[in-house]
């Protein structure tokens, strides 16, 4: 049993930084949770939290049922990566693997059995006689990434361990990352900043900003209905574009979201379920990925292309929504789509993926269920 | 390691292959003349007031050079080292230096660290701390000497006064063969040993945090961690901080000339002080330069040793 659980947990340092906010959180046995947001939201001290490296100011954590408010790191049977890896420098690398296990009086045999197992596990057989320093990144990665598994411990806490890889490196230490959870099953509460390890990572992330859990969901969950501006605007990249209109009887009956020379008719039920903000002020998001080229998939709108930006697979249209001058959207379109500066384009935008969100709470308006 | 150009290897795909030497270019002989006219006056100015002595004392020690007769007539091969080194009074004052510098750097360095260690998890005042550390350290030895004979005197002193309220016998702190020795040892830690504290602080300071979170999860209490990382992610600045105080140390000179002049007979005769003497009481240069010169054989010898040592722990 290793579930995580946060109850209202706050944070105050004795500077008077209040660096997380009653925090509540569940993480399930066995489960890959992220914790995800942008610097300084809270979420690394979340995670120091839980390892015990800093003291809870209020609130309880409890992990595999035993409130460990009170208990040392080394006796909450967690072990911890850090973000830049904090490999003992004067070790070898099988002296790194050991020293957990040498200090919690493990027998010398079943130490050598066990380093065996994860070198092989993680392919740093041959670097056990060197030390950190001779390493490269992806190297002391796996080094910090085996400290931890060999002690078997009821959850991992990871704080950024990918950052600081090249893009290709992190890429391909993520998929060995969901196997290995795969393949121990245990509880693993990854920290990161980056979207898309949320998203291909975790089984659910927990989204945080200014020490403030914001939503928590699967990842698709969150994606599809983000509970707020934030949330719209930081998942996904590009993230879903948001604009200013207002909510307009359409004609022939029901609503639209209305923009600058754009009008977009709201789908029925979505339509009943924000009435009574019929004639407000409303932002509007839109997801890059829903505008199409072909016909048939929406009711159409126009852009004026400000700029494109080739990424290979697909090309990031920036333009003006409705009339030229308006604010700038990101349209995602298909390989060797191509526009010129001021050129207009005819869009079809699937009306069920219109998202409205209150101009002052920025919370999301309510929308049908899929 | 094999030298470089800066250009060269670079963006190549082959920086672990062996490159063949590329012809210097223009470039290079410019960054080499300017390089050298950089360096060039600090390497006179070296040379001047630090080689040029070396040598003139290794000159002089193979000469029967005396202030009575100032020459350099005579040549006399390994005599004044022999002479040296066979005189018991000379043996006798290496031996005292020996164990002067091993006591005072122990104490100091024992001292320092736990002081240092304090001090490295002191948030508030820590500026305070720092001045009131580094007084002694801005003090001039001879001042320092000067005001401890003052406190030691056997009669009129305050350590011996304040000794006596709490109903001490009054100690012969300069004056006895027993205690002087010790006494300067003292004296000396009260001066230097801010020198160990700020040097290991320092050290401490810049230690990375983060491996001692992943020991203190790792299982490790206070002891286990200063044990197994602290000491040795701080040997390095403990070898420097040890080789610099010993080397401090093997000078020691002022102290002795103001407090004791080698006295009580020969109990605070430290090999500093005795060269001096066979050269400026004596007016043997030359038999003071052959000890001069043993006394840095030996003193080199001794940091390279413990360097190495040192390093082949790390």
């Amino acid at each position: 049993m290793a579930a995580i659980t946060l109850d209202q947990v706050d944070k105050i340092y004795p500077n008077g930084v209040h660096a997380v906010r009653a925090v509540s959180l569940d993480v399930r046995d066995g489960e890959f949770m992220i914790l995800l947001g942008p610097s300084g939201c809270g979420k690394s001290t979340t995670l120091r939290l839980i390892a015990g490296l800093e003291s809870v100011s209020r609130g309880t954590i409890s992990i595999g049922g035993r409130t460990v408010n009170d208990v040392d790191p080394a006796d909450r049977d967690i072990a911890i990566v850090f973000q830049n890896y904090a490999l003992y420098p004067h070790m070898t690398v099988a002296q790194n693997l050991a020293f957990g296990l040498k200090l919690r009086r493990i027998g010398r045999d079943e130490i050598a059995r066990r380093i065996g197992a994860i070198a092989e596990t993680l392919g740093i057989g041959e670097l056990l006689g060197r030390k950190p320093r001779e390493l490269s990144g992806g190297q002391r990665q796996r080094v910090a990434l085996g400290r931890a598994l060999v002690r078997q411990p009821k959850a991992f806490l990871l704080d950024e361990p990918l950052s600081n890889l090249d893009a290709k490196l992190r890429a391909s230490m993520r998929t060995e990352l969901i196997k290995l959870h795969r393949q121990l099953g245990n509880t693993i509460v990854h920290v990161t900043h980056d979207q898309v390890e949320a998203m291909t990572m975790g089984e659910r992330i927990c989204i945080m900003r200014d020490g403030v859990v914001v939503q928590t969901g699967p990842p698709m969950a969150v994606y599809r209905e983000p509970v707020d501006t934030f949330v719209a605007g930081f998942l996904a990249s590009p993230p879903m574009n948001l604009l200013e209109g207002r909510l307009e009887p359409a004609p022939g009956g029901g609503l639209a979201a209305g923009l600058d020379g754009v009008s977009l008719r709201l789908p029925e039920d979505q339509a009943e379920l924000v009435h009574r903000h019929a004639g407000q002020a409303v932002i509007i998001g839109l997801r890059p990925e829903d505008f199409h080229l072909a016909p048939g998939r929406g009711q159409p709108v126009d852009a004026h292309a400000v700029a494109t930006e080739v990424l290979g697979p697909e090309v990031i249209l920036v333009a003006a929504l409705g009339q030229p001058g308006n604010p700038e959207i990101m349209i995602r379109c298909p390989r060797g789509f191509s526009a010129a500066p001021g050129e207009r384009i005819s869009f079809h935008y699937d009306r069920r993926e219109i998202h409205l969100f209150d101009v002052t709470t920025r919370r999301a308006l309510p929308r049908p269920r899929a | 390691m094999d030298r470089r150009s800066p250009h060269q290897g670079e963006g190549n795909g082959l920086s672990g292959s062996r490159i063949p030497a590329m012809p210097r270019t223009a470039i290079d002989r410019a960054d080499a003349r300017f390089g050298w006219m950089m360096a060039g006056p600090a390497l006179a100015t070296l040379f001047l007031v630090i080689l040029f002595p070396v040598f003139w004392a290794l000159f002089t020690s193979v000469h029967d050079y005396t202030l009575i007769n100032p020459n350099f007539d005579s040549y006399t091969g390994a005599g004044n080292f022999r002479r040296a080194l066979s005189d018991p009074e000379f043996r006798h004052s290496l031996g005292l230096t020996a164990f002067f510098v091993a006591a005072v750097v122990m104490l100091e360095f024992l001292l320092g660290f736990t002081v240092a260690l304090m001090l490295n998890t002191v948030e508030r005042l820590k500026p305070v701390y720092y001045a009131i550390l580094l007084c002694p350290l801005l003090m001039n030895p001879v001042v320092v000497g000067l005001i401890w004979r003052m406190f030691l005197h056997p009669s009129l002193g305050i350590v011996n006064y304040l000794l006596g309220l709490v109903g001490i016998a009054p100690v012969n702190w300069l004056g006895s063969t027993k205690v002087a020795l010790w006494t300067i040892v003292m004296v000396d830690i009260w001066h230097q040993v801010s020198f160990m504290v700020v040097l290991l602080l320092a050290g401490l300071s810049a230690l990375p945090r983060e491996p001692y979170e992943a020991a203190r999860v790792d299982g490790a209490n206070a002891l286990q961690s200063f044990w197994h990382i602290t000491l040795p992610l701080m040997l390095p600045v403990i070898v420097v901080t040890l080789l610099i105080r010993l080397i401090f140390a093997v000078r020691t000179y002022d102290l002795i000339y103001i407090m004791t002049r080698g006295g009580p007979g020969v109990a605070t005769d430290l090999v500093s002080y005795f060269i001096y003497r066979t050269a400026f009481v004596s007016l043997n240069i030359g038999e003071a330069s052959a000890m001069a010169i043993v006394l840095m054989a030996i003193v080199m010898a001794l940091t390279a040793f413990l360097y190495r040592y040192m390093r082949s722990l790390t």
